[in-house]
Formats: structure tokens, sequence, C-alpha cells
């Protein structure tokens, strides 16, 4: 039965006033670590990564970046990206210097892997500028 | 809708970049241009000024390209202007070009007049420009004894700043081990120690616990500098090894000088923050006449109610909101401990105990100010 002089706390376990206890020496030993420098750079970074967030969220052609990033389709280019990337780094580096010339620029063109890039690239190009006229004309 | 907003400080940039947020659409549309005219192309936090005199912040710390804190979508010039054609609409700049509005939003800010008071420019350090909150750090690093006096010219900004520059003046030269030999004393123009009562009823114990010496009613006549004696229109003087100010402030000169307001505060409505007779003319900030503090706060909250009432206006034609008086104002007890003072115009500040915590608030808000000025916070 509870008397009049009895307090919540008297009703707590032993356990869960010990873990009261350890989260309040958690709390102090905290607080005596914190310093105004370190409130400082930790509010800066804080400030400047809101700033940043809300530059890049309210960023019309980035959102639509990331819209065209997240269909599957597109993961598959990137992924394709990524491994013509590595291809490339490992194989530049290994072909020998160019010898310059009309031959050489021949050599390259007769080049099955050349011809294939520049298809890519105009490709690439021709939506590009279809979007950038479309763009224009919606008054972008 | 041509939208203009003169003065890059708190006020002026917190409407417009929430108006460029807000009015998005529109100003993508070509049909609202968002315009705003500064006299300089870096933006100050002012508040640091205090920290600077205590050698507890940098002036570099306080500063960034007034540019890179605004939208994309304003119009932003260095071009202070010069004259307001109020009846006009239109304004001329320092450059010779005119620039026409629809609606005007003045935040032109205030400024010093130490040199009102005879002797205070001269005699008294101060710590509201950088140079000046510099030079201030540097004569406290070099006195080692004598009285430090206090003195405060009305109207002036931030109403707290003096009794946050005693607590602070008390643990600066307590951390120096000098507090014994260092007299604190302060001089308030009214008849108790703050002009917000509940302020002075929180502070009076703190100074005497502190053993700071106080003069109410001590309006500073004149700084004898040679004699280093500050005196009072009530006929009372204080000697002093070490003289700090509070000086009085006005509204800009262009205020004065196109006869826009005395003292160059604006007339302005109180709920509504339009220039009295002007209702597309609104005012914000330092620049009002309003029975508010003048501080960031005040700015910032009367520069929410602007913005969200223009672009109401160009969506359904009606404002939406009236500015409460809200003013929200952190004070710096000391150099570990803070309280905050919040009121408007109905219900006055009710102080709670200083402490740890709300001092890494007000830390942490110093860089967050950043934040609030591109109007998200």
């Amino acid at each position: 039965m509870t008397t009049q002089t009895e307090t919540p706390l008297d009703a707590m376990p032993n356990e869960d006033l010990q873990r009261l206890v350890e989260f309040a020496q958690l709390v102090t030993a905290g607080r005596d670590a914190m310093s105004d420098e370190i409130v400082t750079r930790l509010a800066g970074a804080m400030s400047e990564g809101l700033n940043l967030l809300d530059r890049l969220t309210r960023n019309e052609g980035l959102m639509h970046l990331l819209k065209v990033l997240d269909r599957q389709d597109t993961q598959y280019l990137l992924i394709a990206l990524s491994d013509a990337i590595h291809a490339a780094s490992q194989e530049i580096p290994a072909a020998p210097p160019a010898t310059g010339g009309l031959g050489c620029m021949l050599r390259v063109a007769r080049d099955p892997g050349t011809q294939e890039g520049l298809r890519l690239l105009s490709v690439f190009g021709k939506h590009l500028s279809h979007s950038m006229r479309e763009q224009h004309r919606r008054g972008g | 809708m041509r939208i203009l907003v003169v003065g890059g400080g708190t006020g002026g940039t917190i409407v417009a970049n929430n108006l460029a947020r807000r009015l998005s659409a529109e100003i993508r549309a070509r049909k609202v241009r968002l315009t705003m005219l500064s006299a300089s192309d870096k933006h100050m936090y002012q508040p640091g000024l205090l920290y600077v005199a205590f050698g507890q912040m940098t002036p570099d710390q306080l500063y960034r390209d007034q540019a890179s804190l605004l939208e994309g979508s304003i119009d932003f010039h260095v071009d202070p202007v010069e004259q307001f054609h109020l009846d006009q609409n239109k304004v001329i700049t320092k450059s010779g070009k005119t620039y026409e509005y629809d609606i005007l939003v003045m935040a032109t800010g205030s400024r010093i007049v130490p040199e009102e008071i005879p002797g205070m420019a001269e005699g008294a350090e101060t710590f509201y420009t950088e140079a000046s909150a510099v030079k201030m750090f540097k004569r406290l690093r070099e006195i080692q004894e004598g009285t430090v006096a206090v003195v405060v010219g009305v109207p002036h900004k931030c109403p707290i700043a003096p009794v946050e520059l005693v607590f602070g003046l008390h643990d600066y030269f307590k951390a120096r081990g000098i507090r014994d030999k260092i007299k604190i004393k302060y001089h308030y123009p009214i008849g108790r120690i703050h002009t917000i009562k509940e302020v002075a009823i929180w502070a009076e114990p703190e100074f005497k616990r502190m053993g700071i010496e106080y003069e109410t009613l001590f309006n500073v006549s004149e700084v004898d500098v040679e004699n280093k004696v500050v005196r009072s229109e009530e006929g009372t003087e204080t000697p002093y090894e070490m003289l700090i100010a509070i000086p009085p402030h006005r509204g800009m000169e262009v205020i004065e000088q196109n006869n826009l307001g005395e003292g160059g505060w604006i007339p302005t409505d109180r709920f509504k923050l339009t220039m009295n007779g002007h209702d597309n003319v609104y005012v914000v900030g330092d620049t009002t006449n309003l029975p508010v503090s003048k501080t960031g706060s005040a700015a910032h909250f009367e520069a929410e109610v602007v913005s969200e009432n223009i672009a109401s206006i160009i969506k359904i034609g009606t404002p939406v909101r009236d500015y409460d008086g809200k003013v929200y104002c952190f004070i710096e007890t000391g150099h570990d401990s803070a309280t905050y003072a919040m009121f408007n115009y109905q219900n006055p500040p009710d102080l709670k105990p200083p402490s740890k915590p709300m001092h890494w608030f007000k830390m942490a808000y110093n860089q967050m100010y950043w934040t609030s000025v591109r109007g998200l916070l």
C-alpha cells in the first residue's frame, strides 16, 4: 500500500533507477566534453549541409536527372558507363602512342570501335539538341 | 509585377529570398520581377560583433558574399538608392539608374551616431562596427585595473546588448584573474536597469551577484576625454579608466534626406507593416518606427509576414497575415551561459534561468543564421 510520503522514485525498480543514473552520467559526460568550438563547427556543418540540400532539392534539372536515373533502363546505362570508364582506363595507358599523320587517322577511322563510338555520340548529340530546342521553346 | 527590395541586411535578404521561393513559378513565367538594391556586396552577421569585442570571433567569420545568400532568380545590384519618389513609384540610385516598382520593400537599417554626444566618438569604445569591435578587444586586453564604465545612448539597436556586454565583461575579467581590480559600472538612461521591465527585474539580482555597480537615470551629455569623465544630463558624473558606449542610433541618412521619417525611422503600420499613407510600400527591420526592438530577430519575423503578404497579394489579391510584434532575443549571460526573451505586442517576456545548453543554442544559431537569411529557417 502506498503511503503519503512515498514518491514515484520509491516505486521505481532499482534497475530502472540505475539506468536513469547511467543516462544522466552519459548526458553529463557529453556535456562536459562539448565546447563552444565543437558546437560552432557542428552547427556550421549542419547549416551548410541544409543549404546544400535545399539547393539540390529545388534544382529542377537535378531532380529531373534523378528521376531519369531512377529508371531501370537508365541504371543499365550507368552500369555500362561505369564499365566503359573502367575498360578505357585500362586500355588507354596500354595502347601505343598515336603516330600522327593521315595514315594514323585512317586506321582509327577504319576501326569499328571508333565508328560505334561516333554513332553513340551523334545519337546523344541529336537528342540533346532536340531537348534543348524544346526547353528554349517552353521559355526555360 | 515589379517588386523592389531596398537594403540587403537581415530583413531585406529574408524578404527577397522568401518571395523568390513563394513566387518561383510567377518569376519563371516572367509575371513577377524581383530586384534587390544594396549598398554593399557583403553581408555581415551583426550580432557577432559582440563576440569580436571579446576575442571570441574574428571579423572574417562575420561576412558572406551577399550574392551567395540570394536565390538565383533575384536581380541583385550593388547600387544604393539616393532618391525615393514614392508618388511616382520609382527610386534613383547612386549610379543614376532609375528603378520603377509596383511594390517596394524598405529595409535600409540603422546607423550609429556617437558624434551626437560630445566626446563619445573620441573617448568611448564601441562594438557596432568591425574596426571598433577589434579596437575594443585590444583595449580590454590592455586594461589591468580601474573603472570600466558602460553608458547607453538612445535609441539603440539590440536592447539586450547593454546587459550582455556587462555579463561578458564580468566573465572576461574573471577569466583574466583581475576581476577584483576592475570596477564595472553600468549606467542606464531610464529609472530601471533595462527598458523591458521583466529583463530589468531579472537582471538586477544578477548584477548584484556579480558585484556590478549601476546608476539609472543617466543620460549621457558629454564625455570629457581629457579627464576621463563621463557626465549625464541629470548632473552626475563617473570617472573611468575605460569607457564603453552603446551609441545612439538613427535610421539611414537617405531616409532623412528624402523626408520619409523623423530620425530616419519610417512611420509604419504596426500590423500590416506598410508605410503610413503608402499601401504598396512595406517597411521591415530597424527602418520602422515600431515600438519593437531593433534586432535581427524582429526583422526576421517582420520579413516573414511581409513576404507572405506580398506573395498572397499577387496570388489571391489580398494579404493574409498581421505582424504580432514577435521578438526572440538570446541573452548571453556570460561566456558559458545564456537565456532568452520572447515577447510580442500582447505578451511580455518570461525569462528562464540561464543555462549552458542555451548558450550552445546561441553558438549554433551564430552559424544557422546563414541558413536563416536564405529563407530556409
